[in-house]
């Protein structure tokens, strides 16, 4: 389908970046997006929701505005922390693209990736296409997608994270391979309209939009990529996460 | 109607059809009476391990072929250097 912006490609793309204390990895990853956007002649722009860091993450937000210029680097910041969800909606409200890019600020998540979602999207029409960090090929299959995988998850990480994966697939059969990941390409109007819909906080809210996805009706594909876990900072999953899992599971299972 | 009615309405079914048998209201076609009754006795809990092995195999399996990727982490590292240095000469503050 023909975008109406005045690129190659017809479209804009938006990424949403929810942020908290990222002072260090917020310039490192702007630069790896903007080179990405640049290198496939895509018209981009990023949306930084910062929750009051009080590391100063706006500040170098105001930085980045300044080099790659302030209709690139938006800053949209919120008074407190007020979770991952309300964030997306926040930043939605700023968007200018049709297309919309979610995921993470901490370099988990590369922006190399996001040229393959974009021509998976524009080869089926998809209206979602997620990475997934469990599959070798994309789908429906491309031939230039490679093997994904994951570095820095020890044993205990990995069997929790399959358990999770396994119980969510079983239950809800969601026909998505990764559903705790966060790194998306949203229509612009699916993704307002799913997440008018999503009611769950923390872990289960991406599971949720999967779900959500399905019972609507949308096309989802999936791209391997490969995560690369927090390099600063710690990522966190304990019993209290495990717990709020199975629970979101179960309210799932008996609304959707 | 939510996933869990109707995983509730077949699985409703399926009991009752499977007590109309147990208990001899309904005949199993095509098998002997005394081995049918001899296999009724059993499937629940034929199904019970069935399902316990395929959930292990399936874990087990994800977590055998969850492929690690040094060379990611790798990549990835360069990168940063790369895009700090670049980000120093353009007056961005990075640590």
């Amino acid at each position: 389908m023909q975008g109406y912006f005045n690129t190659p490609d017809t479209h804009k793309y938006s990424v949403i970046l929810p942020t908290y204390n990222e002072r260090k990895n917020l310039p490192v990853i702007v630069w790896l997006l903007a080179k990405t956007f640049t290198e496939n002649q895509l018209s981009w722009e990023i949306i930084v929701v910062d929750d009051n860091s009080p590391d100063g993450t706006q500040e170098i937000a105001k930085q980045l505005a300044n080099v790659y210029g302030e209709d690139k680097v938006v800053l949209k910041p919120r008074a407190g922390k007020l979770g991952l969800g309300t964030a997306y909606i926040h930043g939605l409200n700023f968007v200018t693209g049709d297309f919309v890019i979610i995921m993470d600020a901490d370099f988990s998540h590369h922006p190399k990736f996001i040229p393959q979602f974009i021509r998976l999207q524009k080869a089926h029409n998809l209206d979602i296409v997620t990475g997934t960090r469990y599959r070798s090929t994309s789908k429906p299959y491309t031939p230039d997608a490679k093997p994904g995988g994951v570095h820095g998850w020890d044993f205990k990480r990995k069997l929790v994270s399959r358990g999770a994966n396994f119980l969510a697939d079983t239950i809800l059969n969601p026909g998505v391979s990764d559903l705790t990941g966060s790194f998306r390409l949203y229509r612009l109007p699916v993704l307002r309209h799913i997440i008018t819909v999503t009611v769950s906080k923390g872990y289960v809210f991406q599971m949720e939009m999967m779900v959500r996805a399905r019972a609507l009706g949308y096309t989802v594909g999936e791209v391997p990529i490969t995560f690369v876990d927090r390099i600063f900072g710690d990522s966190k999953l304990g019993a209290n996460e495990i717990v709020s899992y199975a629970k979101g599971i179960w309210v799932l299972f008996t609304t959707v | 109607m939510a996933r869990a009615h109707r995983v509730a309405a077949v699985a409703t079914v399926v009991v009752v059809a499977y007590l109309l048998t147990l208990y001899n209201f309904l005949s199993v076609p095509l098998v002997d009476a005394q081995i049918a009754e001899q296999i009724l006795a059993v499937l629940p809990w034929w199904l019970l391990v069935s399902f316990g092995s395929y959930s292990l195999w399936s874990i087990g399996k994800g977590l055998f072929t969850l492929r690690e990727t040094p060379e990611a982490y790798q990549e990835l590292l360069k990168e940063i250097t790369e895009a700090k240095n670049d980000l120093r000469t353009k007056g961005v503050t990075v640590d």
